[in-house]
């Protein structure tokens, strides 16, 4: 809801702006499965340290074109997120400046719906990271992979409560998990899932 | 950002960056089950590999039970010849749900042009691939490098060394009690060696004393080899000073001999030293002894990458010499020069590597007279068991009467055959034609198929009668089960070895081939232009690729390592993607072949 309005006001202050055309109505039949690895878990305070996009066309996913953007180390980079991610300070001093890579994420994207597993954590660090360099959030329709297995397996399977763990999703879906902890391998798997969920995959087995 | 495997053939013809391209270059896919990838006629997009799955190659202008083509999962490639070709020849369809990654056809093409050997490997026959995979088995094994690497200590044996007093009788007394042939005598601190043929010298020619020193007759100009140098050193000092022996001297003392039948059996791997165990076993004890030796022997010679078609003609000729010294012990020689003992099927055909079920048959002669012939053909068929052969569960052995008869009784019985020509005489008549005689007299043999020919090659709707049956498994990819079934595969005796074997097998007699080898009547057929010599090549590394892999089965079996009771079923998912490769392409010379059959003997209904 909040969201919708916020949409509204930044269309009518970008219209004739160099992003106007993010805020079209989509016409194609491509998603992007975006992923981002953070410095943190809080999205107030989380900052990007890379950002991955993989276009899905149909029932590819098309990895030979895809994004994967490396930024340059923000001050909060510690050792807890590293641990994670895997990525220091120093693999990330030639990485892009924030405002370049969105840019370049933007282009990538354009207006077509996103997808990601536990997407509204990832568009509320990269609004929050956009709206003071461009004046506006994501405008895109977006996909949680995460809550559409949890309505197909409540649709399919009602007497089960799903695990909603994204290595046993991949399992359960038979998908393999490729480079976890990877923002462009996050992406990808959450793109194989995307199709084999719409392909069926709990409601054949 | 793609997990691919890119380790196995054809991507190790790239470098790296060719590695990276694909990497980068591949898109993934889902494809559900019963969705068809790819049809037939149409253009090709993309080479496919296979993540996760299972595809089939299906012919659809085929009848379904004939349809299947090929099968591919994880690892497999499929769609690079639709590429290369322009358009698809076969439908591919999803059988498992399956994964995908889709090289674009620009990339694949690009690569092709930038990679020779890359884009090579899409246009091999499938002889060269077996060439590949050969190589590959050299370089996993132990090969003929390894062999030639081998140091003088590691085949030396220790030196047999006597006092200057002793006489020549204690010096022989010595050789014998040591089964040595040669050795060393000290003299102040040097070393001469003494040789079985300088002790026969001595003795016969010169007319020596026993009592004589055998200092006397030893030569103390030694041929000598460090313990270090190369196994083939010793052989170049040998060859150099005609010798048969070097003797091993570390720091002025003799360490060791090194015999030149050592350093042959050790370059032999073997096989030597049990052909010689055979030809002196003495007993039916020994030859037990050497029998049991002949698995490990094949494990060697495949170790070391020996093309199996040698390894069979070892095995044929190595098997034939066990049956046949067997024949003598049992056989009194004056029933030995009338008859003539038979083997036959795969023995027969010289193409069992392994012991397999007796099948054996006698011809007598018409003249002879042998009254306790069944009790002595019962013992031997016993013998033979105790020697490593199970016994025939068709009962195709001496010990049945049926089998045994004399040379005009098996005219009749092969006429018989040829006029009733039902199932089981046309099996009969099957089996007789692969028989080689292996003892006694073979001139009967070759008498009755001289016959034999006489009264089948022409007969056109006998040929045809006996041809069918090679057609009889004609799906030979039938019995891919899923993958959830716990013990499945393909029978690649039924679907790949009998219609080959059997269909050259009417080929010869309609071409009255003497041979009895399923490659040597290729050859003789490609001689006399019966088939092209490209396919009958072909043939000829199918069906040894069939029986490789039934034998590697075979051989885990023998090690203990898997307890599967049926050899001649092949696990598709257990191969590599380069053998399964191989067997695909095997399948599809297969079924070339039956479709020849069906033309030429008119089997098209």
């Amino acid at each position: 809801m909040i969201r919708s309005l916020r949409r509204a006001a930044d269309r009518r202050r970008q219209g004739h702006g160099r992003y106007d055309w993010l805020f079209s109505p989509y016409a194609g039949d491509e998603l992007v499965a975006i992923d981002c690895e953070t410095t943190g878990l809080d999205t107030r305070t989380a900052e990007l340290v890379s950002i991955a996009a993989v276009r899905i066309k149909g029932e590819r996913v098309m990895t030979s074109d895809s994004l994967d953007l490396h930024l340059q180390p923000p001050a909060s980079l510690h050792g807890d997120s590293i641990k994670i991610h895997r990525l220091r300070g120093v693999d990330l001093n030639d990485g892009d400046e924030l405002g370049e890579a969105l840019e370049k994420f933007l282009d990538f994207i354009g207006n077509r719906p996103l997808l990601g597993w536990c997407v509204d954590y990832d568009l509320a660090v990269i609004d929050r990271q956009l709206r003071p360099l461009f004046g506006f959030g994501l405008p895109n329709p977006c996909v949680d992979v995460a809550r559409l297995y949890r309505r197909e397996m409540h649709r399919t399977r009602p007497q089960l409560e799903p695990t909603m763990n994204f290595e046993r999703v991949a399992e359960a879906l038979n998908v393999p998990v490729m480079g976890r902890h990877t923002a462009l391998g996050d992406a990808t798997t959450t793109a194989l899932m995307y199709v084999r969920l719409k392909k069926g995959a709990l409601a054949a087995s | 950002m793609v997990d691919m495997d890119l380790s196995q053939p054809p991507f190790t013809l790239l470098d790296d960056s060719g590695r990276e391209r694909v990497v980068r270059g591949v898109d993934l896919l889902y494809f559900s089950r019963d969705e068809i990838i790819l049809d037939a006629g149409q253009p090709g997009e993309f080479m496919y590999i296979i993540h996760k799955g299972e595809i089939a190659e299906l012919d659809p202008h085929a009848p379904s039970d004939q349809a299947r083509i090929a099968h591919y999962t994880a690892g497999d490639l499929f769609g690079a010849i639709s590429i290369l070709k322009g358009t698809s020849r076969y439908r591919f369809k999803v059988e498992q749900e399956s994964l995908c990654y889709a090289m674009p056809r620009s990339l694949f093409e690009h690569l092709c042009c930038d990679y020779p050997a890359f884009a090579e490997f899409f246009r091999r026959g499938l002889a060269q691939k077996t060439r590949l995979l050969a190589e590959r088995r050299a370089e996993s094994g132990v090969n003929m490098a390894g062999f030639m690497l081998a140091r003088v200590s590691a085949c030396m044996r220790a030196p047999l060394i006597v006092e200057s007093t002793t006489s020549i009788a204690a010096a022989v007394n010595r050789l014998n009690e040591s089964h040595a042939d040669s050795l060393l005598v000290g003299n102040n601190g040097r070393f001469g060696v003494v040789t079985k043929t300088d002790l026969l010298n001595a003795l016969v020619m010169e007319g020596a004393t026993q009592a004589r020193p055998v200092v006397t007759i030893a030569h103390f100009e030694l041929v000598s080899a460090g313990p270090d140098q190369y196994l083939f050193e010793a052989l170049v000092q040998m060859t150099r000073h005609q010798v048969a022996r070097v003797v091993v001297v570390e720091r002025d003392l003799p360490v060791g001999v090194v015999e030149l039948t050592d350093v042959l059996s050790y370059f032999s791997s073997r096989s030597y030293m049990v052909s010689l165990e055979l030809e002196q076993a003495g007993d039916l004890e020994a030859l037990a002894r050497a029998s049991a030796r002949l698995p490990a022997l094949v494990q060697a010679l495949m170790a070391q990458g020996i093309k199996l078609r040698f390894v069979m003609d070892l095995l044929a000729a190595l098997n034939g010499r066990i049956v046949d010294k067997a024949y003598q012990f049992l056989i009194d020689p004056r029933y030995r020069v009338q008859s003539c003992l038979l083997v036959m099927g795969s023995e027969g055909r010289g193409e069992q590597i392994l012991k397999t079920d007796q099948d054996n048959a006698l011809i007598v002669a018409d003249d002879s007279y042998w009254p306790d012939r069944a009790m002595a053909m019962q013992r031997f068929t016993e013998t033979l068991y105790t020697l490593g052969y199970p016994p025939c569960p068709g009962n195709i052995m001496v010990s049945n009467p049926a089998w045994v008869d004399s040379e005009s009784g098996w005219r009749r019985t092969v006429s018989r055959w040829v006029e009733r020509r039902d199932e089981a005489s046309l099996m009969n008549l099957a089996i007789m034609l692969d028989a080689r005689g292996v003892a006694g007299d073979t001139r009967l043999l070759d008498r009755l198929r001289e016959y034999l020919f006489d009264s089948c090659s022409h007969d056109e709707l006998l040929l045809s009668y006996l041809a069918r049956a090679a057609l009889h498994f004609a799906a030979p990819l039938t019995l891919f089960g899923t993958l959830k079934k716990p013990r499945h595969g393909i029978d690649i005796k039924k679907g790949g070895i009998f219609p080959i074997v059997h269909g050259v097998r009417t080929l010869a007699l309609e071409c009255r081939i003497d041979e009895t080898s399923t490659l040597a009547r290729l050859a003789a057929l490609a001689e006399q232009g019966r088939l092209e010599a490209d396919f009958a090549a072909d043939l000829g590394e199918a069906l040894a690729l069939f029986i490789e892999l039934r034998l590697k089965q075979q051989l885990t079996r023998l090690d203990g390592r898997q307890n599967s009771d049926e050899p001649n079923l092949v696990v598709v998912q257990a191969l590599s993607s380069l053998e399964r490769d191989l067997l695909r392409q095997a399948l599809h010379i297969v079924k070339d072949f039956q479709q020849r059959l069906t033309h030429r003997f008119h089997l098209e209904y």
